[in-house]
């Protein structure tokens, strides 16, 4: 199951970054978004997953695909000349961040967690938990993501609309 | 049971879990083709014509037409599968299948009858087993998914009026998930739980303790955006005929027209569900307190199809709403009726501590 999952978010994700057709590689990375909430269900968070789903394909790639049907832009854009330092640059900062990143994830109490096998296995997040740590233990983190995104939300209509 | 699983070297958990399967999508997708039926004869009879009752098996058995659904289907067979020059031919021939499979799909986790203990093993008549952790962010999340088909069909036929109602569907669609899903967060609240069988549990089985006496304000809300989620009149904005030609399918033809008519009509069927397990108690049949397994999943199918008829009641009653007035309605009267129902909740609820 797992590899199954992972081989779905990965090609997702290779396939989005080498389609030409934009519409194409947003469809792809719904893919790979899907890959992901299969990936949170195996791993015993299956409000993480439907999270994923609401918030990430449900809503946001669908703005995304929305405005660019909206700019309506049926060719496939050319690419720039390209630039081969640019190449170089981008493939050791990813080699950078990809060694990084699988060292952080290594070094996590998380990781120790996959050997539990049988009674020791932690219980399914349910929405409750999640609830109770949110208001609980990151209530401050909460409370400032919230109105943040009222800010922007507020900063959006006032640059938009023309007569308040 | 056990001795069927044991011919087929199954174990009856397996089994139960192919045949529930079968059981919810078989019965979904042909209650689906049925409600294409329903609709027409259900619009001739609300606009006093006939409708279509001279299909016939053998030319003889006329069951007042429901034949018609045979040869409606053996029509789109062998039609023609055209696909437009300019179209994006791999999109064009996914679209479909991308309407038709979140349709079905999001019936899984509703269950459809109480489960019941035999030879040791409880089975449950839903296909997602209670307590997997989803619940009712399940077919919110798939609901989502619903918008897909309908931007991907619109976009790959390269035709202006279908991206017209594809953007059309898609903005409508998303601004009514809002309130949707703020009124299923309110009876998250009174319930106590997310599970669709916490739920109905909660609900009992008098008719005057279930959501819809409990919370006529969130009713009204989640009712109103189921429409607006299936896409069907008055806000029926992906395909305005008078408008638009016919929307997001105006170049689909044949078998692959057919699927997004079907997924239109599964999408209904999973609404009514819904409808009738959040607001009006599931399988629980009124002034029963044990009802038998059958029972409980007659009443359960007696109240899908009442609300599939609603969906079609409507649609033949009420004029469609112009797009500016739905998206008035939609974020000046839905998004803060739901807001205030959730906040009145909540004061009784702190008030009840």
């Amino acid at each position: 199951m797992f590899i199954t999952f992972a081989l779905i978010t990965l090609l997702g994700a290779l396939a989005m970054l080498l389609q030409k057709n934009v519409i194409v590689a947003g469809l792809c990375m719904v893919a790979t978004f899907f890959g992901v909430a299969g990936l949170f269900v195996l791993l015993g968070n299956p409000v993480a997953a439907a999270l994923q789903i609401i918030v990430y394909t449900g809503a946001i790639m669908v703005l995304v695909l929305f405005v660019i049907m909206m700019l309506n832009s049926h060719e496939e854009e050319k690419a720039e000349s390209p630039r081969p330092i640019q190449r170089w640059v981008s493939l050791a900062l990813v080699a950078a961040l990809a060694v990084g990143s699988v060292k952080l994830v290594l070094a996590s109490p998380g990781v120790k967690a996959l050997n539990l096998q049988g009674a020791a296995l932690p219980q399914a997040t349910t929405l409750q938990k999640v609830g109770a740590a949110l208001f609980a233990d990151h209530l401050l983190g909460f409370e400032v993501a919230g109105l943040l995104l009222l800010a922007a939300m507020i900063g959006a209509v006032a640059l938009t609309k023309r007569n308040l | 049971m056990d001795k069927l699983a044991s011919l087929l070297h199954l174990t009856p958990a397996l089994l139960w879990m192919a045949l529930k399967v079968i059981i919810v999508f078989a019965g979904v997708m042909s209650l689906a083709a049925i409600f294409t039926w329903v609709e027409r004869r259900g619009s001739a009879m609300i606009q006093d014509r006939i409708g279509p009752n001279r299909a016939a098996l053998f030319g003889k058995i006329r069951i007042i037409g429901l034949a018609q659904i045979l040869a409606d289907g053996i029509k789109m067979f062998f039609k023609e599968d055209l696909a437009p020059t300019d179209a994006n031919r791999n999109l064009f021939w996914l679209a479909p299948f991308l309407a038709f499979v979140p349709a079905l799909m999001g019936f899984a986790i509703i269950p459809f009858g109480r489960s019941f203990v035999s030879g040791g093993q409880t089975y449950h008549l839903s296909v997602l087993d209670p307590g997997n952790g989803m619940g009712m962010l399940y077919p919110l999340a798939i609901g989502g998914m619903a918008v897909y088909g309908v931007l991907v069909a619109a976009w790959s036929s390269n035709n202006k009026w279908s991206i017209l109602g594809g953007m059309r569907a898609s903005a409508a669609m998303v601004s009514y998930e809002i309130g949707m899903s703020l009124a299923v967060v309110s009876i998250f609240m009174t319930t106590g739980g997310y599970d669709p069988a916490e739920i109905i549990t909660a609900q009992g089985h008098l008719p005057w303790t279930w959501n819809i006496v409990r919370q006529p304000l969130g009713f009204i809300v989640f009712f109103t955006c189921m429409f607006a989620e299936t896409n069907r009149l008055p806000f029926d904005f992906a395909e305005g005929e008078s408008e638009i030609v016919a929307g997001f399918n105006t170049e689909f033809g044949s078998m692959k027209y057919s699927l997004l008519a079907l997924a239109e009509y599964s999408h209904m069927m999973t609404a009514s569900a819904l409808i009738a397990t959040l607001y009006f108690g599931g399988w629980q049949v009124p002034f029963v307190k044990d009802p038998t397994v059958l029972m409980s999943v007659a009443c359960f199918l007696m109240k899908l199809v009442f609300f599939a008829w609603v969906f079609v009641w409507i649609r033949w009653t009420v004029p469609r709403f112009r797009y500016d007035q739905l998206m008035k309605l939609g974020w000046k009267r839905m998004l803060p009726l739901s807001m205030v129902n959730l906040v009145v909740h909540a004061w009784f609820m702190s008030q009840s501590h």
